[in-house]
């Protein structure tokens, strides 16, 4: 593995404070190179044991979302409990330019180290804090998880089927999107506090986050049309047709917004099946003029899509530059050939999980690429190299922090 | 709905000072600048009469009669909120030169036209940068522009089942599960901020400027991928799991009274479960071999869940979620668009939504941007305009063209005048 981090952030320094909340925030900035270290309990942090898990050989077992989530990172532990945690964090603050976390709200000034105390240590440090419903407000202190911050945010109930209950996505997307805010307000203050000096708490809620990245069925729209947005299966309210079409061995996904694209597509369904109607030119222009007419519409498609394979239907539909999708699985995606020309997947080598594939670049720039600088650290990793080498603490001195259950 | 506080006596925003052009449509470009603005960057955006974006083509639902109506889409006047709008007809090579002119003066470029256009429009990287070697240039799209389906035509949907999204979602009787409101096309948005503000950074270190490119499918892969680790590690197909989850029990979306009423509880700990337990009037349940830890409410999921929505079903979801916060449970009312706005108190409090000022609507209400930057709060300007509305501002003011020179420029059809398409 590099000694030293590349790319964009390089310079950088980071603690992170996170649970599985605002891992990905630490992940997609040490991925751009920053110098992100993980403060961890002793032992290490829960969020190392969430499932699934994987065992390599007669190694320990990795809980793998936490490898995908804290590539590139170094790792300390840390008992912010004991009276010497404090000290050794407003130390490690004291050089680095942003602090992430996801406690509670009020842990970090019960501890002596909220945003006003670090400020003094280090005048030019961004804290940013990621939690539930944010640092302010009558529910600041209310419980959250990925599925209530899903809930409250407007994003379930408009995900799904209109007979079913509301649903989350997989995974835990709110909290990847308000990782990813995030990482992005974060960079905002640093880009601000290198030219005011000033650093800055940014107060991110995961409530608010999913409320922004659901807008489109949000409180303009309603406003707008008067219509309260709700689960309606696969389409999409404003485009017609559009929506998830068996074909002969999977589903494809099929979306027509420009009045070109469905001129494309109903002269290949009537190539495909014979339908005349679907030519009648009142079916022509702007969603609107169809919106009517959508479940015949749909219809026709599903009629037309039954005969072709998948693979047939991506292929020609994109050649008639019709916006046509497999729904793939997780193997389809990790065995896309478009994917695999690009190099996107990246091996990793980890110390107890061995060799294992991982997803790759968001996103890639030029001059500083984008890479896994690292695998997850195991707990303490870095002990040595950042409280010896780096903080100047004596080998008797960090001795006595083990001893103590500190470190 | 309270608004945030708007003092005169505003502090400096956090990214004055840097401009952005944009060629953009829909969502996934247009709401990087957004953001930008809204944090003090001045973001021009250069549309074309020739090839409009399809939020214009919004036709209101209440007023069919109207037709088409670029300007008034909620959506196209969220996303391109504090933006100046110029108009140029790119297909005329003064007006490609007035498009390099403002990426000359400025430090970011974004765009996400289908792979291949700005190279064939002539305004692709590399003519960019020979006029500004410090700018970012910042492009996306949805399959990025290497690899054979580099010019695929896709939408957020298309992203949401490519990237395997769909198909992981929701309940294990459906074949695939989608949202109303695209969610990749924010999260490519987002990831994209994050790359542009990095390359700054990168760039006032003195480290230049750099093209940036963004594949909405990796992207949302990425977000993806503690998911597709299960797959990438293990060889099988990861669960869906509905609303449930491996590590917590009961974890579900239960009903309430009404139509369409729900309240999420998520369970992890023993103590939350015996409080549950009292919120809901079933304490016999400690008693249940079959909840007595979390492995057996795990293992028992099904039958617990239906006896939650049991006790749920005559309660008010409101009234429950504050009855389970107050015991330290963590439950949510799933709110809808009204709801949020109408009916949450806390977003409320926090002077969450804004009031937009529109040019024809006069205000209109937009939900916020989530930022939380509290020593340089952003601030949202204008709700999106007309195409060219801001013609004479950047044209002449900031290019310094005179009166003359525009009008010949629109004579010769490269500024496309004001209008609505």
């Amino acid at each position: 593995m590099p000694t030293r981090p590349s790319g964009a952030l390089t310079g950088r320094r980071v603690l992170e404070l996170a649970d599985e909340t605002g891992a990905y925030c630490g992940k997609l900035l040490a991925d751009l190179g920053a110098d992100v270290i993980k403060l961890e309990p002793p032992g290490g942090d829960r969020s190392r044991r969430l499932p699934p898990r994987f065992r390599a050989g007669s190694g320990r077992e990795e809980g793998l979302s936490f490898l995908y989530l804290n590539t590139s990172k170094r790792g300390v532990t840390l008992d912010l409990q004991k009276p010497e945690g404090p000290e050794l964090l407003a130390r490690l603050a004291s050089s680095a330019d942003l602090v992430v976390e996801t406690l509670a709200p009020g842990t970090l000034e019960s501890l002596g180290l909220g945003y006003e105390s670090l400020r003094r240590v280090n005048s030019r440090l961004v804290l940013t804090s990621i939690t539930g419903f944010g640092q302010t407000g009558p529910h600041r202190d209310f419980r959250s998880s990925d599925l209530v911050a899903s809930a409250l945010g407007g994003a379930m109930t408009v995900t799904g089927e209109e007979e079913d209950p509301p649903v989350r996505l997989a995974g835990t997307q709110a909290y990847v999107a308000a990782s990813t805010v995030a990482a992005a307000s974060s960079l905002i203050a640093l880009l601000a506090s290198s030219q005011s000096g000033e650093g800055q708490h940014v107060d991110i809620s995961v409530q608010e986050v999913t409320a922004s990245v659901a807008h489109i069925c949000g409180v303009g729209k309603w406003l707008d049309d008067g219509i309260i947005p709700r689960r309606q299966g696969t389409g999409l309210f404003a485009s017609v047709p559009s929506g998830a079409y068996a074909c002969q061995d999977g589903n494809v996904y099929l979306m027509v917004n420009r009045p070109l694209h469905w001129i494309a597509l109903a002269r290949w369904v009537h190539e495909v099946t014979g339908n005349q109607e679907i030519l009648d030119p009142m079916f022509e222009g702007p969603s609107s003029n169809r919106q009517p007419y959508r479940e015949l519409l749909d219809l026709f498609i599903s009629e037309f899509t039954s005969q072709l394979s998948v693979e047939a239907a991506y292929r020609e539909g994109q050649s008639r530059h019709i916006a046509v999708t497999p729904v793939n699985t997780a193997a389809a995606v990790a065995e896309d050939p478009h994917l695999a020309s690009r190099g996107f997947f990246q091996e990793v080598v980890h110390p107890t999980a061995g060799r294992l594939t991982y997803p790759g670049a968001p996103y890639r720039h030029s001059e500083t690429p984008w890479r896994i600088q690292r695998p997850a650290p195991t707990p303490g990793q870095h002990n040595q190299e950042i409280y010896r080498d780096e903080l100047g603490i004596s080998e008797s001195a960090l001795r006595a922090l083990r001893a103590g259950g500190v470190i | 709905m309270p608004m945030r506080d708007r003092s005169a006596n505003e502090p400096a925003q956090a990214l004055a000072g840097l401009r952005a052009v944009e060629f953009t449509a829909a969502m996934a470009g247009p709401w990087i600048g957004r953001f930008l603005a809204y944090c003090g960057a001045e973001v021009i955006r250069v549309e074309s009469r020739s090839r409009p974006d399809v939020v214009r083509l919004y036709v209101p639902p209440r007023n069919p009669e109207l037709g088409t109506q670029p300007q008034l889409s909620p959506w196209f006047t969220d996303w391109n909120a504090g933006k100046r709008f110029v108009s140029l007809d790119l297909r005329q090579p003064l007006a490609v030169e007035l498009g390099k002119r403002l990426a000359a003066r400025s430090d970011i470029v974004i765009e996400n036209y289908s792979a291949g256009v700005m190279d064939k429009l002539g305004l692709g990287y590399p003519e960019l940068r020979r006029v500004n070697p410090e700018l970012i240039m910042f492009s996306s799209s949805g399959f990025g522009d290497t690899g054979p389906c580099k010019r695929f035509v896709t939408w957020g949907p298309n992203i949401e089942a490519l990237s395997g999204m769909s198909r992981l979602s929701g309940f294990p009787s459906r074949a695939c599960t989608l949202t109303q409101y695209a969610h990749p096309d924010a999260m490519s948005a987002l990831h994209g901020l994050v790359a542009v503000l990095a390359a700054l950074d990168h760039r006032r270190r003195g480290g230049g400027g750099q093209y940036i490119n963004l594949s909405q499918y990796e992207a949302t892969v990425a977000g993806m991928g503690h998911v597709m680790m299960e797959y990438l590690a293990l060889g099988r197909e990861p669960a869906r799991l509905g609303n449930r989850s491996r590590h917590a029990a009961p974890h579900g979306c239960y009903p309430c009274r009404g139509e369409d009423r729900w309240c999420a509880i998520s369970v992890v700990t023993d103590s939350e479960w015996q409080s549950l337990c009292g919120v809901l009037g079933r304490r016999e349940w400690l008693d249940d071999p079959r909840f007595a830890s979390l492995a057996d409410r795990l293992d028992h999921a099904e039958a617990l869940d239906a006896e939650i929505a049991e006790c749920t079903r005559d309660r008010t979801d409101y009234e429950l979620m504050n009855a389970l916060q107050r015991a330290g449970v963590a439950a949510g009312v799933v709110q809808n668009a009204e709801d949020l706005a109408r009916h949450d108190e806390h977003l409320a409090a926090r002077g969450f939504f804004e009031q937009l000022e529109h040019l024809e609507k006069g205000r209109v209400t937009a939900t916020g941007v989530p930022l939380g930057l509290t020593g340089t709060p952003g601030r949202s300007g204008r709700a999106g305009a007309a195409v060219g509305q801001d013609n004479d501002y950047v044209f002449g003011t900031l290019l310094g063209m005179t009166r003359r020179e525009i009008e010949a420029a629109i004579e010769a059809g490269a500024i496309e005048p004001v209008d609505d398409l």
